[in-house]
């Protein structure tokens, strides 16, 4: 039976909808403190009047695409703030299909922004061993399937979670001997705000036990993050129902 | 930089609690692994534009000893 303790502190982006507010909203329930770090302050705190223990829940209102080389920095600012960390679910990101027609570099950029460069700085601050709680620690990086398999209209998309799924296994490697662990959740489509009417027009059909919920994965990042998978590292999961 | 920030800096190279001085010993720090000495020839590179190798870290016993090579 996984727990958490109050003591044990996870930093949750994107925890304001979606898989992000599912992972937030499961951590605190299994007793740990989630610093909830999204955009908009007023749904971050509608996820937190969802909660089961709002007193474990601390929103701290960020746009993660600013300034992302700082991102370290604030990591260490958090860590001033509450204290060490016990893991980093990192469930912020972006999506759209674009053809590669109207593919530009600016586009390209807006996307890897997110959903590439701001995961690596925050696993960069995360990992510096005077923010996190040492062996045990564990950082679960929600990526996308489409990183491991591009789909028509993705070249960004599965672009930055491929480069991403690549880097966060390095990173896996590079933290293994001090006992830190990095995995990354790779679903498809999930019935989430950011699966828009064109994502469910071209996946209908296409599972064969229907669109994922967010708890699918939300179940997985809370395995991954908690001591029960203390043996896993540097992996790929995909959640999909078998799909691809 | 002064001798000062370049401590301060090195606190973050090495990603380490223990107060650094010049007279540290690079064996003493837990920290000191290969990693760290890579993330050393980063820093001086990108700060004082001066490229080290992997051996000459192997000459190298204290913080003072960084520091030289940095010109400080």
């Amino acid at each position: 039976m996984i727990s958490f303790n109050a003591e044990q502190r996870f930093i949750v982006t994107g925890a304001s909808s979606g898989i992000g507010e599912g992972v937030a909203l499961l951590l605190n329930e299994l007793g740990a403190s989630v610093i909830a770090v999204a955009r908009n302050v007023e749904r971050l705190s509608a996820m937190k009047a969802k909660a089961k223990h709002p007193e474990n829940i601390f929103i701290e209102p960020k746009d993660l695409a600013e300034d992302i080389e700082n991102l370290p920095n604030y990591v260490k600012s958090l860590k001033e703030k509450y204290g060490k960390f016990q893991g980093l679910a990192y469930c912020a990101g972006i999506g759209g299909i674009r053809p590669l027609r109207a593919v530009e570099k600016e586009t390209i950029q807006e996307i890897f922004d997110i959903n590439y460069f701001a995961p690596v700085f925050m696993a960069k601050g995360f990992a510096d061993k005077r923010n996190n709680n040492g062996k045990g620690s564990s950082i679960v990086i929600l990526a996308s399937a489409g990183g491991v398999r591009g789909e028509p209209g993705m070249t960004e998309y599965s672009g930055s979670k491929g480069a991403l799924i690549a880097s966060m296994q390095s990173i896996a490697r590079e933290l293994a001997p001090s006992y830190i662990r990095v995995n990354c959740v790779s679903p498809t489509l999930i019935q989430t705000q950011m699966a828009d009417e064109i994502a469910r027009t071209y996946a209908e059909g296409k599972y064969p036990m229907g669109l994922g919920e967010v708890s699918d994965v939300a179940n997985m990042v809370i395995y991954l993050l908690a001591e029960q998978s203390h043996w896993i590292t540097a992996q790929n999961y995909i959640v999909d129902c078998g799909v691809i | 930089m002064n001798r000062q920030e370049f401590l301060t800096q090195m606190q973050d190279v090495l990603q380490t609690d223990e107060e650094l001085s010049y007279e540290t010993a690079l064996d003493d720090l837990a920290e000191w692994d290969s990693l760290a000495v890579m993330a050393t020839m980063a820093f001086l590179d990108k700060e004082f534009g001066v490229k080290t190798t992997m051996k000459d870290y192997k000459e190298m016993l204290t913080i003072a000893d960084i520091a030289q090579k940095a010109g400080l």
